[in-house]
């Protein structure tokens, strides 16, 4: 991982920090969208820009349009301080969980790109979609091809639970049109 | 009954220049990317939000109410509800084919075609026309939601009739 990706975990990081911290929600959110933002450039560093993309027009931009909505539509607090006062006890239980997870997962987890990984136990199954996906469907983006065709019945039930999802919304704010 | 939303919205020059210019560019690249899912990074799922948020930006920029009324109702049910009912059809339809559910090799078979288009069908009839739909749907209902149905109504009790879909035009 190159001092660019680094610099980008210490931002992400940083991030959400201040969004835990800031007392003043509107700099919350616009904190939480740089988030959003950082960890949609980390995932393509990651080389999954699929990923990425959905981070940040979902993550960083509809959820913080949403937010932004949502307070504009509620009362918002004026800030006579900065930061939220921070909570000694809870700082040492969680910095203390913090730390524990660091120290026993952190060194179990394999390094990105190694062969030794459990998925590469039987690579038929991985190198099958890499190799075959062309010639099964094709298209040249096997997450595309694995999204619609081989588990094309999984993003229907997906399709709906979105559609779902928007028609509860409407039930909810007791609304009975779209728009 | 108009002023419920004036306290949000204030006219801005440089936001709607920005936005004028920019809304072309995200459509195009949200269209792009649904279209080209196949074969680039992104799909349905990413080009359809993408084409969501330039409705919403063109809300945050010329006001949420003009862009409500440009917005038809049935412009917006027609999407979600089309988007559920192709997806489903196409499926249903590689039953009828002869194969199971969504198994676009029938289209091979029957058609001389490729698979390839029945995949591209459900990105781009299926999938992004839901998730376009129901983002601004999910929007318009926020911005709609938390202000009383009438200015001198309580918030959640229905009143005298059904909120149909002329009285909320004239009221939020």
């Amino acid at each position: 991982m190159n001092l660019f990706a680094l610099t980008l975990v210490v931002f992400i990081l940083a991030t959400a920090v201040a969004t835990a911290l800031f007392r003043d929600i509107l700099s919350v959110i616009v904190v939480f969208g740089a988030y959003s933002l950082g960890m949609a450039i980390l995932y393509t560093f990651l080389l999954a820009p699929d990923v990425a993309m959905t981070e940040a027009a979902i993550g960083a931009g509809v959820t913080t349009l949403l937010l932004l909505l949502t307070i504009a539509r509620t009362a918002r607090p004026s800030a006579d301080q900065l930061s939220e006062r921070i909570h000694m006890p809870a700082v040492v239980v969680v910095g203390a969980f913090v730390v524990l997870l660091c120290t026993t997962v952190l060194p179990e987890m394999y390094a990105v790109g190694i062969t030794e990984t459990p998925v590469w136990q039987h690579p038929e199954v991985t190198q099958h979609y890499i190799q075959q996906t062309y010639n099964d469907t094709g298209v040249e983006n096997a997450v595309t091809a694995v999204l619609a065709a081989y588990r094309g019945f999984d993003t229907f039930g997906e399709a709906v639970v979105v559609f779902a999802a928007g028609i509860s919304t409407l039930l909810v704010l007791k609304r009975e049109v779209f728009a | 009954m108009s002023d419920s939303y004036d306290d949000t919205y204030t006219e801005s020059q440089v936001i709607m220049t920005a936005v004028k210019i920019i809304a072309p560019f995200t459509l195009t690249y949200g269209l792009f990317m649904t279209f080209h899912g196949g074969d680039a990074p992104g799909g349905g799922f990413q080009g359809g939000t993408i084409v969501g948020v330039t409705v919403l930006m063109i809300a945050f920029a010329f006001g949420i109410e003009p862009t409500r009324r440009w917005l038809r109702n049935s412009l917006l049910v027609g999407l979600v509800t089309g988007g559920v009912v192709i997806f489903g059809v196409i499926g249903l339809a590689m039953i009828v084919l002869g194969g199971d559910f969504l198994e676009f090799y029938q289209l091979k078979e029957v058609f001389h075609i490729k698979p390839k288009w029945g995949l591209e069908a459900v990105e781009i009839g299926g999938i992004a026309l839901i998730v376009s739909g129901v983002i601004i749907t999910l929007f318009f209902a926020m911005a709609a939601g938390f202000t009383p149905e009438r200015p001198s109504g309580t918030g959640g009790h229905s009143g005298r009739q059904r909120p149909t879909d002329r009285e909320v035009d004239d009221d939020d």
